[in-house]
């Protein structure tokens, strides 16, 4: 009904090849695209500010991951590192008097660098194997930078964004910053979009599939792996610059640990390997749950006068959220972005079931 | 530097290398058999710590009746794990499974502490605190015992893998199907596995529960143990041991020759260092099964 | 409706549900606060017991008539030390009315600082945060209202001082978690050694402490004549263990403030006998503010949690953080009685503390435009096997050293901060 698809053929390839070849499609993109504009003024400063912006943000982070653990299918535990490499680059070049426009792109490069090497590792090993590799990537990441004083800012270890502009607007204020956020994220969305179409994309697919067989129809699987990690690496570092001055404002190691890379890792993985759609879903899930769940157990203890001890309240949320993931993923295992795309297929010919697709 | 203080560390590393290399038997046990990357040995050996010391406590029981009923708590709690969620999961991507895992990290880090409360537990095995003298040497009776009883239970799994439950189970790893196929039980097999996994967790929760206290931060275990499962290669228990021994006197060496030079805890980057150089080197751990890939 | 559309579009249905089951105290007269904190993640180890003592203070205050016929409400969540989510509760308090925070977590305060500071809303960072925000020029809505850690490391070698007369030729050594957190009291300690002419011996350890076995054997090999460790939850229950196990004597290890009952309980209290650490405020039910909340709180059975807390470490900093924050109220109505009530109007308040001792609970905290530190006094204080017996009288040390280290952080925010 909604899609209208049954019956519909494209009935020439460039129409066929569009990114969404479905009208309906179309408008939900441009509707939520509108909505994404005029947020600001719609939605109260606190979902702007609290909801909508660290959304955008993280939902970057996890595409620029999904790159190279959906598309390439290699796993990446230090992505908060990369991140962190782009933030400290950009804060520190700005910091220096260089325009911000050039620090964007140089914390993408640096990032770029560096990660790319933590890709050799993946020449060699694999799955897991590649997993304790990044891990140790990480480590020595935090540590470099958290034990020099000329990157960390001494024994405070938090180094202050200065005013910066971008192409001739001031990033100060909300507005700014919540446009420059989602302008940097349609660029990323719209490279992920299409990266899957080009054969830099398909290259990748046939190294997820499997790197012997790629290698035997010709894939330079050596090349392609590198390439996937200087790409994914160079989105994170231009993430990691977009969080500290449109989100952070301030920049100190601890806030890229670890934790930051097992959190984008886990939106990425419930929300869907390899989907677009998914990296945005799993940002909203893994980000958000825990603070809805949170004051969602907060007001019923207090609004239905429920007793019970402050601990187990505070971590009653924690218990629920694992219990969805876990819940999630028996459920639906290939993630957010296939349940979504469950619903769409049985709408897609709805109601004719009959009707081929 | 004085080779009384390098022999010190030495051995007070290999020995807390045991009990890192206790928590990683979990994760080798699961893997050998189901193929599946355990990511909760960290959060189910805290709550094995818990299990004992909420037996300890409102039960009112003496501590050698308390463990052995935790363990057997714990290997039912494994076989639960592996019965309620990861039966579903058979046959899907790894990585779905890993953050399956993952999730039940999460709930447990949730249920124990708001269940029995957030404040350190104090868990007391009753081994002297006074210190013990071999030479200018001290020996940390502790990590003496708790070292000792690592090694001990990482040698009865090694033991239990050669029984007829053993060749059993590597069957399973070997080849689900084919186990089938004539007559073994596979999911019993695997339920096994992970109620093993729960018990020795369980063990690794109550020795550093006894040296640290007990909190959520006994979950953290689980990086040091994926790291020693790894460089020992995933499915071996010999490599375990062996691993769990490099990393503990690498990481203890480290501590006392690196950091004085730059001025900074290196441990876990000295640790992790060394495994991927040895990845390089052997991409399947040092005793790791290589897998051979068909096209 | 504005309202509606946001929570559908928004997607997050259920944080409309936030707004659902608040108590309908928007007619009373409130001063509303702020406390996300950190009850899930690293934080644990002090949160619940704060928050209780907390808690019960404003129980105190609000059953006798609350300040000016003004009830102080603090708005409770957890934060689990996750800067997005800590972001998300301050911008929600924030909108709800709030005119004060309290994060009660070292990262969280430092990223909120730009925040608060832009806002106007007062931010008081227990015996954490940002050292550098004592100069309340530089962070005018900042409030550590508690000495920081480099005044605590200036007190504990000043007490070492006045126990061994000098310390020329001694040793300390320092034991100290590998974070910000922890290599923070360096400058302070490689100043003092320089000037009183001891040997500093540093160890740093790698968070979060649980294992520190290749640490102690080095310590013990030292010979130290004193020992300071430093770091925050199973760290120091980790550190206390060693320690004992080498057969450190027990009486020359000494702690910054983050030490409590509960750590001497996990290490064994009988063996830890001895042990030192830093106190801001005193310990135990004897001051007559624990005494009036065991009576009138807890005895009706208002208290916010279990009574055997009730008197411990944590819990009395609590206790003390509330108090001080009653007071800036006090002081803010004694200012402007009609309010608004508003983050600048409970500023004005905070800044007019003056020797406020809260019954003999506190060392005399004095909050002016330039020290919001309070005045850096607190005491030692030593375990004796049951609790913790202080030492000395209130006193402040080293301040100088650790003014210029203020300044000299404080002046590098102000050039690259707006």
């Amino acid at each position: 009904m909604l899609y209208r698809r049954a019956g519909i053929r494209h009935t020439s390839y460039p129409k066929e090849r569009q990114l969404w070849p479905l009208p309906f499609d179309r408008y939900l993109v441009t509707a939520v695209a509108l909505f994404l504009l005029a947020a600001p003024f719609l939605v109260d400063r606190l979902y702007l500010v609290a909801y909508l912006l660290p959304w955008i943000i993280w939902s970057m982070a996890a595409l620029g991951l999904n790159l190279l653990m959906g598309g390439a299918g290699q796993i990446h535990l230090a992505y908060g590192a990369v991140m962190a490499i782009g933030a400290y680059t950009s804060v520190h070049l700005v910091r220096a008097g260089v325009p911000f426009e050039f620090a964007l792109v140089a914390a993408g490069l640096m990032s770029a660098a560096i990660g790319m090497i933590f890709g050799v590792a993946a020449l060699r090993v694999k799955a897991l194997y590649l997993a304790m590799s990044t891990l140790a990537m990480q480590y020595i990441v935090d540590f470099v930078i958290s034990h020099s004083p000329a990157i960390s800012g001494g024994t405070q270890a938090t180094i202050q964004v200065p005013p910066v502009s971008f192409l001739g607007i001031a990033l100060e204020g909300d507005l700014p910053m919540y446009y420059f956020a989602l302008a940097v994220c349609v660029v990323v969305t719209l490279f992920m979009l299409n990266v899957q179409r080009t054969a830099f994309g398909r290259a990748l697919a046939a190294v997820r599939e499997k790197d012997y067989a790629a290698e035997v129809i010709g894939v330079d699987t050596f090349k392609y792996k590198l390439l996937a990690f200087w790409t994914s690496s160079f989105i994170g570092g231009v993430v990691g610059a977009v969080l500290v001055v449109s989100y952070l404002r301030s920049v100190s190691p601890d806030q890229f640990h670890i934790e930051l890379s097992v959190q984008i890792v886990a939106m990425v993985i419930v929300g869907g390997l390899g989907s677009v759609l998914g990296s945005f879903f799993g940002a909203a899930l893994i980000l958000f749950t825990p603070i809805v769940l949170n004051n969602l157990v907060g007001a019923l203890a207090s609004g239905l006068g429920i007793a019970m001890s402050a601990d187990l309240r505070a971590h009653i949320p924690l218990m629920l959220y694992g219990a969805m993931i876990v819940g999630f993923l028996v459920l639906e295992p290939l993630g957010l972005a296939k349940i979504y795309d469950n619903v769409r297929n049985y709408f897609l010919v709805w109601p004719f079931r009959h009707a081929r697709r | 530097m004085d080779l009384w203080l390098i022999g010190e560390l030495a051995l007070t590393g290999a020995l807390v290398g045991l009990m890192y290399a206790l928590v990683a038997v979990g994760i080798v046990l699961v893997y050998k058999t189901s193929g599946v990357a355990n990511f909760a040995q960290g959060a189910i050996a805290m709550s094995g710590g818990y299990a004992t010391w909420a037996i300890a406590a409102f039960l009112g029981l003496p501590m050698w009746v308390a463990i052995p009923l935790a363990l057997v708590a714990m290997f039912g709690f494994g076989m639960l794990v592996e019965h309620a969620v990861l039966r579903h999961m058979v046959g899907q991507p790894v990585i779905m499974i890993i953050m399956v895992t993952f999730g039940i990290e999460i709930f447990l880090r949730g249920f124990m502490p708001g269940t029995f409360g957030v404040a350190v537990k104090r868990l007391d095995l009753g081994i002297p605190q006074a210190p013990m003298f071999l030479g200018e040497m001290l020996i940390n009776r502790a990590y003496l015992v708790g070292g000792a009883v690592s090694a001990a239970l990482i040698l009865a799994a090694i033991v239990l893998f050669n029984s007829r439950a053993g060749i059993v189970m590597r069957a399973v790893s070997d080849d689900q199907g084919a186990s089938w196929s004539v007559g073994i039980r596979v999911e019993r097999a695997i339920a096994v596995a992970w109620g093993l996994a729960g018990a020795t967790a369980t063990a690794a929760g109550i020795l550093w529960g006894s040296v640290q206290g007990i909190d959520w931060s006994l979950s953290l275990l689980l990086m040091k143990a994926l790291a020693i499962a790894i460089l020992g290669g995933l499915d071996s228990i010999p490599g375990v041991l062996l691993a769990g021994l490099i990393v503990g006197v690498c990481e203890s060496l480290a501590t006392g020759v690196i950091d004085p030079l730059v001025g900074g805890g290196t441990r876990d980057i000295v640790a992790s260092v060394i495994i991927v150089l040895t990845l390089l080197v052997r991409p399947y751990g040092l005793f790791g099964r290589e897998h051979i890939e068909r096209v | 409706m504005r309202l509606d559309r946001r929570t559908f579009m928004a997607g997050t249905a259920a944080a409309g549900l936030v707004g659902f089951g608040k108590p309908a105290l928007a007619q009373e007269k409130v001063v509303k606060i702020g406390m996300p904190m950190d009850f899930t993640r690293v934080y644990t180890f002090v949160t619940a017991e704060y928050s209780q003592g907390h808690r019960d203070y404003l129980t105190l205050v609000n059953e006798r008539g609350g300040v000016n016929g003004h009830k102080i409400v603090a708005d409770i969540t957890d934060h689990a030390n996750d800067i997005p989510r800590a972001i998300e509760a301050y911008e929600r308090m924030k909108r709800e009315g709030a005119v004060l925070i309290d994060p009660l977590s070292t990262p969280v305060a430092r990223a909120l600082v730009p925040r608060a500071l832009e806002d106007k809303i007062n931010m008081i960072t227990t015996l954490s945060g940002r050292s550098d925000a004592a100069d309340g020029t530089a962070f005018p809505y900042v409030m550590p209202a508690s000495p920081n850690y480099w005044t605590q490391a200036g007190i504990l070698i000043d007490y070492f001082r006045q126990q061994d007369k000098d310390l020329k030729g001694k040793k300390i050594v320092f034991v100290h978690i590998d974070t910000p957190f922890g290599r923070e009291p360096l400058p302070i300690l490689q100043a003092l050694a320089a000037k009183l002419g001891f040997t500093l011996q540093t160890f740093p350890y790698t968070p979060p402490g649980n294992d520190q076995a290749a640490i102690w054997p080095q310590v013990r090999r030292a010979r130290p004549d004193w020992v300071v460790f430093w770091g925050a939850g199973v760290g120091q229950t980790t550190a206390l263990s060693e320690a004992v196990r080498n057969g450190l004597p027990m009486d020359r290890l000494s702690s910054s403030v983050w030490l409590s009952e509960s750590d001497m309980e996990v290490v064994g209290k009988d063996a830890v006998k001895g042990v030192i650490k830093f106190e801001a405020c005193a310990g135990g039910r004897d001051p007559k503010v624990i005494q009036a909340i065991l009576k009138d709180v807890v005895g009706k059975g208002k208290g916010a949690g279990p009574e055997g807390k009730v008197g411990t470490s944590y819990y009395n900093i609590g206790v003390m953080m509330a108090a001080i924050v009653a007071e800036g109220v006090r002081k803010a109505f004694e200012k402007a009685p009609n309010g608004p009530i508003t983050g600048p109007w409970l500023n004005d308040g905070l800044h007019a503390i003056a020797n406020f001792t809260a019954d003999g609970m506190l060392p005399g905290i004095t909050v002016t435009k330039e020290d919001h530190q309070g005045g850096g006094k607190g005491r030692v204080a030593r375990w004796d096997g049951g609790k913790f017996v202080p030492q000395t009288d209130w006193f402040t040390a080293n301040q100088d050293l650790v003014w210029a280290e203020i300044r000299k952080y404080s002046a590098e925010f102000k050039k690259t901060g707006k």
